[in-house]
């Protein structure tokens, strides 16, 4: 138990976590570790992991050292001065930085979980033991950092595509292509910060000397088919399926908390020895911490003060219920921001505090109004969700390319490929907007204009390389192309092709 | 611009509305009254949400070819994209950062000059590339008279 006591391993998350922001610093201002979000579960249980397992571990919800931390979050999300208007670099600046963090923040959390998985399937006395009946499960773990990695990858690649152009809403319209990824790596983690959970609950158990696998193995199996199909709907980069996933994720989370719980209270009752039972409970303890999964033992534990019935406060340290801190102030600002840009949408962010703020909330189905504002559920946002969903019939609008097929390779040579790839940057238009731009509807654009999108483009395009004397770069093929899409009043809003 | 308002309903009326209510009888003479704003800083003071860069533009080839002044409208056209591409006048030297910021003026300029003119367009840009205007070159409209050398009128 010594050998792999938590405060070693957290140590290491934490080194990691520094030398990530280090990584970052030509990116960002000064970011500290004040970037990773609040609803991250490892930052709550950084303070209690620390101690050892050997010590009382009293819940420590503010230190100095967190309102320092929370202070360097906001300089660095808030990229805009004191007073006065943002101006549309500034905010797509802010935009940025706020997804950097947020980027920052998933990767940590999944690399704590890497760490995690590969010591449980190390762990020959516990969890890995066992004749090996559990190990698909740590495998099954270790298949999901994969996806979750690739989608950080990919969210990561598409932010510095940002960087590097000019145009703020063109930055922006980058941003919202890489926001469905780093949405599903967020919910994607939390999940599997669950799932890794619930592994390190029997890895304990079994190493106290718990013995009567068959129900474990029964229930186990019955815990993955809950959390496969989430899982697979989070991989599958379908928008659809990411947002009924997410929806249906606190939901989900409430049930494994409920289920983990009576196993955890049979566990201890198959524990006679004191000692052991102790570990148990320290155990629920950090795991309640690390993954908002909701345990209770109170026999065990001393007294909480009030938490439960209080409702949620909104104060300048953030969203607090009762003494536990749910999301801080900068993760509002920053999820604000990225929901405010469309980089987000607000059903996974508010999915996310509901996982947070654990089965009290899930009661009411809804976010408190004070933290549906806070997140910036104004009515400017609302309408924002409603155009965006199929509600609006916009479903229906044809997605056009905008860089025409016909010149596939065209763009491929200029570096339009993977994440980058053509088919990412379609725009959905009303049938008489998208008749207007190839040259019919009713309404002629000049008789002597040519003013077919296609050909048109593809002319700018080219005469831009006659007139440079080289080939364009990916960066200036896009410039070009924003600036005629702001000409044609076409939306910088991408939507990646779809169908054949 | 919001959800592609711009191409809903009567375009051409919701543009004439606009010129008249801002005292214009032409969309050319609002224009002309603003000679180096962009395209789009047009279509912006004339509705912000409604009207389209292009929209301007393609009323101002119509309104050019009833007067038979469009060579004066791809003159004051190439001002338009030099002012927005290049704010502080032609560069000193041609670099391959502001090469790019050329070329893409003089290629939206030329996909902005209706077919007739396309080929005089093409030989400008590559006169100007060629013999490069004085460092700072900024044409304020289109009788800027390096302008008039380039594309004299020939219409009348």
């Amino acid at each position: 138990m010594r050998a792999e006591s938590p405060g070693v391993r957290w140590t290491g998350l934490l080194l990691a976590l520094a030398l990530l922001s280090n990584a970052c610093a030509p990116l960002m201002p000064p970011p500290g570790r004040g970037t990773h979000l609040r609803y991250t579960p490892h930052e709550a249980a950084t303070p209690a992991w620390a101690q050892g397992p050997g010590e009382a571990s009293t819940p420590e919800p503010e230190g100095p050292q967190r309102l320092h931390r929370r202070q360097g979050t906001r300089e660095a999300v808030t990229a805009v001065g004191p007073r006065g208007e943002e101006t549309p670099w500034g905010s797509a600046l802010a935009a940025h930085l706020a997804f950097r963090a947020a980027l920052l923040d998933v990767s940590g959390s999944t690399r704590g979980l890497s760490g995690e998985l590969s010591r449980l399937r190390k762990s020959h006395w516990g969890i890995a033991g066992k004749a090996g009946l559990f190990v698909p499960h740590i495998e099954y773990g270790q298949d999901q950092l994969r996806w979750l990695d690739a989608e950080f990858a990919a969210a990561t690649r598409l932010a510095h595509a940002a960087t590097e152009v000019e145009d703020p809403d063109m930055q922006r319209a980058l941003l919202r292509l890489a926001g469905p990824r780093l949405e599903a790596a967020l919910l994607g983690s939390l999940l599997l910060a669950a799932w890794v959970d619930v592994l390190h609950l029997l890895d304990v158990a079994f190493k106290q000397g718990y013995n009567s696998l068959e129900t474990l193995f029964v229930d186990m199996d019955r815990w993955r088919q809950m959390v496969e199909p989430a899982m697979t709907a989070l991989a599958s980069r379908e928008p659809g399926q990411v947002e009924a996933a997410a929806e249906n994720m606190p939901a989900l989370m409430g049930y494994l908390s409920g289920e983990l719980n009576r196993t955890a209270q049979r566990l201890e009752s198959g524990l006679r020895n004191v000692e052991k039972v102790k570990v148990l409970a320290q155990l629920m303890e950090l795991v309640t911490m690390r993954s908002a999964l909701k345990f209770s033992l109170p026999t065990l534990r001393p007294p909480a003060p009030v938490t439960l019935g209080v409702g949620m406060v909104m104060g300048t340290s953030g969203v607090m219920m009762g003494t536990r801190i749910v999301v801080s102030a900068e993760w509002v600002e920053m999820m604000q921001r990225l929901v405010r840009e469309g980089v987000l949408s607000l059903p996974a962010i508010s999915a996310a505090v509901r996982i947070q703020a654990g089965q009290m909330m899930m009661a009411h189905g809804e976010l408190p109004r004070g933290v549906r504002e806070a997140l910036g559920d104004g009515p400017e946002v609302r309408g924002m969700r409603v155009t965006d969903r199929a509600g609006a019939g916009m479903a229906e609008r044809p997605r056009h390319h905008v860089m025409p097929q016909e010149f596939r390779e065209w763009f491929e040579k200029r570096g339009f490929t993977g994440d980058m790839d053509i088919n990412k940057f379609c725009v959905r238009l009303e049938q008489a907007h998208h008749q207007a731009i190839h040259g019919g509807g009713n309404w002629k654009l000049g008789r002597l204009w040519p003013g077919e999108w296609n050909r048109m483009i593809m002319k700018t395009l080219r005469d831009a390389e006659i007139e440079a004397g080289r080939m364009l770069t990916r960066n200036e093929v896009l410039d070009i192309v924003g600036e005629a899409m702001k000409r044609y009043g076409v939306p910088m809003k991408f939507v990646p092709w779809r169908g054949s | 611009m919001r959800d592609g308002r711009a191409w809903q309903g009567n375009i051409k009326v919701r543009l004439y509305e606009r010129v008249r209510e801002r005292g214009y009888t032409s969309l050319t003479a609002f224009a002309e009254a603003r000679p180096t704003a962009s395209l789009l800083a047009l279509a912006e003071e004339l509705g912000k949400d409604d009207i389209a860069a292009v929209q301007v533009f393609s009323g101002l080839v119509a309104e050019a070819e009833r007067s038979r002044r469009v060579t004066r409208l791809v003159r004051a056209q190439l001002v338009r994209e030099l002012s927005e591409g290049l704010p502080n006048g032609w560069p000193a030297v041609l670099n391959d950062a502001n090469r790019f910021q050329v070329a893409k003026a003089l290629s939206a300029w030329i996909s902005y000059t209706p077919d007739t003119h396309q080929d005089r367009a093409r030989q400008i840009s590559a006169a100007l590339l060629a013999k490069p205007p004085p460092p700072g070159w900024r044409p304020r409209g289109p009788d800027d008279e390096r302008l008039l050398t380039l594309l004299p009128d020939e219409e009348v």
